[in-house]
């Protein structure tokens, strides 16, 4: 028994055993798109100027101003250094045979300095991240307004160490409810919501479904707050692990004026830490209380922040926040694991 | 449970409720939106019906009790429990041959709660292009979400417009629970 709490605890500090990735929207993941075109070569290449200018008033790229109108060809042996872009197929004319003279009228655009059209494939759509960027850029060139905060989010590089820290054991509080819940026969679910700004931990709650189909942890812990507030309908006094954290005095009387005129309201700006991705009923729950951030631990089955729905990212909708997954992920596992597999897994370690 | 009970359980697909009962219990469930109207909270009024019976009556308590997902339908739902523990009744099997009756089509949120409680039926008044679980926003009503209960069938429509002159005339208030302005009075 003891070797193996120890082993725990020292998993317990070691920040560096998980990593944070931001869940992004669909348009921010998804693969990137493509359509057609028509480029040339460029054969003379003092022409490359005047035929940029003739092209962007005859075919201008209207909707696609992230396509780089010409490319360099990479091919060594090729005998003319540059391409561009004439136009989309969805822009040219009707043509029985694709050529310079059923697509450009000579007098609009000078056929001097090019080659005969081919087909190519382009991003339909601007790079929202470096990935999309960089698959973009294999097909034709694109500009890409880099979010470098994005950038760092997706490496899983966001936060620094104290602020990973402060997550760790924020997640850790979610771990022991769900914990708790376990030991006493519930789903093995649990949630903290914390107040960045103070760094005060306001609530914690687990799984509490087999007492009330809808109170999983993240409906809970929304009750709790509202009781912190003076409302709430529920009470969860049975379940000792599921609690409100009386705020420590000290920090408020800092700025008394600053705490008179920001009272809380619901969740606005706090941040949801849940052992394993909320399902579709409280993710939404999370849009109507309007949560700061969400950090789980694991993704479920039907999860709706990034699994079957991203209910965060989704449009229409009158709120929307940032969701990070990954913190604490092999304890947030480990709590759906049986306990005997959890215990031969340590044993087979050591 | 005895066996009759199964067998009702099992014609719960071809549970529909008629044009009669559509209209009937629609009717209540406008009073109750009215009601909300009066008292400040968004105008929407819900009611569960089991054996032409209402054996629950919701309404939106959002502001009451500081708590956004008071919505009217999870208001309800407890009260189907009461009802149910009251009456000795297991809840699944009440469910699977209630219906509900709201004014608008339920949120994301509560359509995944209906999931979870496995309610087979939903009528409803007006689309919820805000919020709507049942396919203005989302489509939860019929989603393959296994862990998350079953779909429910949705008849839409009645008394819409009324319905959705309720929800304007509410946004036209203020709400007076939303965070003040910064000019602060007193």
């Amino acid at each position: 028994m003891e070797p193996q709490t120890k082993r725990w605890k020292g998993l317990e500090y070691d920040t560096d055993s998980w990593v944070v990735y931001p869940v992004l929207s669909d348009e921010q993941s998804q693969d990137v798109e493509l359509i057609e075109a028509y480029a040339a070569p460029i054969l003379n290449k003092k022409e490359t100027s005047r035929l940029v200018r003739e092209l962007n008033s005859f075919f201008p790229l209207n909707g696609h101003q992230h396509i780089k109108r010409v490319r360099a060809c990479k091919e060594k042996g090729t005998p003319h250094p540059l391409d561009i872009l004439v136009c989309l197929t969805s822009d040219a004319p009707d043509m029985k045979v694709v050529g310079l003279n059923s697509l450009l009228p000579s007098d609009r655009v000078k056929h001097d300095g090019l080659g005969e059209p081919f087909l190519v494939k382009i991003p339909a759509r601007p790079p929202l991240t470096r990935p999309q960027f960089e698959l973009a850029s294999k097909h034709w060139p694109t500009s890409f307004h880099e979010d470098k905060q994005m950038t760092v989010a997706l490496k899983g590089e966001l936060f620094s160490p104290p602020e990973k820290a402060a997550m760790h054991m924020y997640m850790r509080s979610a771990v022991t409810a769900a914990k708790a819940a376990k030991d006493r026969g519930m789903e093995a679910v649990g949630a903290v919501v914390v107040n960045p700004v103070t760094e005060e931990v306001i609530a914690v709650g687990h799984d509490c479904r087999h007492d009330h189909p809808l109170h999983h942890a993240v409906m809970v812990c929304i009750d709790l707050v509202a009781r912190s507030q003076g409302g709430g309908c529920y009470t969860f006094d049975s379940h000792p692990a599921c609690q409100l954290i009386p705020p420590t005095s000290g920090t408020h009387h800092n700025e008394p004026d600053a705490e008179k005129s920001s009272q809380p309201y619901i969740c606005t700006g706090y941040d949801l830490y849940v052992t394993r991705e909320p399902c579709v009923m409280c993710a939404m729950a999370l849009v109507h209380s309007r949560i700061g951030r969400v950090f789980y631990g694991i993704t479920s089955a039907d999860g709706a922040l990034g699994t079957k729905f991203k209910v965060h990212s989704q449009k229409d909708l009158n709120h929307h926040f940032e969701v990070y997954k990954g913190i604490l992920s092999k304890q947030c596992e480990g709590l759906n694991a049986s306990s005997d597999r959890i215990q031969s897994k340590c044993l087979e370690e050591r | 449970m005895g066996g009759a009970e199964e067998s009702k359980s099992a014609s719960a697909e071809s549970f529909c409720p008629s044009d009669a009962e559509i209209q009937k219990w629609m009717g209540a469930a406008f009073d109750v939106a009215k009601d909300a109207l009066e008292n400040g909270e968004v105008p929407v009024g819900c009611l569960m019906v089991y054996k032409d019976e209402v054996v629950a009556k919701g309404r939106n308590e959002v502001n009451e009790t500081k708590n956004a997902t008071r919505h009217a339908e999870l208001v309800a739902l407890d009260q189907l429990r009461d009802w149910c523990r009251r009456n000795d009744l297991d809840v699944t099997h009440v469910c699977k041959q209630t219906a509900l009756y709201v004014t608008v089509e339920p949120c994301i949120m509560c359509a995944a709660a209906l999931c979870l409680f496995n309610i087979p039926v939903v009528v409803y008044g007006c689309r919820n292009e805000r919020f709507g679980g049942c396919g203005s926003v989302l489509e939860v009503s019929s989603a393959h979400l296994p862990q998350t209960g079953t779909t429910f069938k949705c008849v839409s429509g009645h008394r819409a417009e009324e319905a959705v002159e309720m929800l304007k005339t509410f946004y036209k208030q203020e709400n007076p629970n939303a965070p003040k302005p910064k000019t602060r009075k007193e």
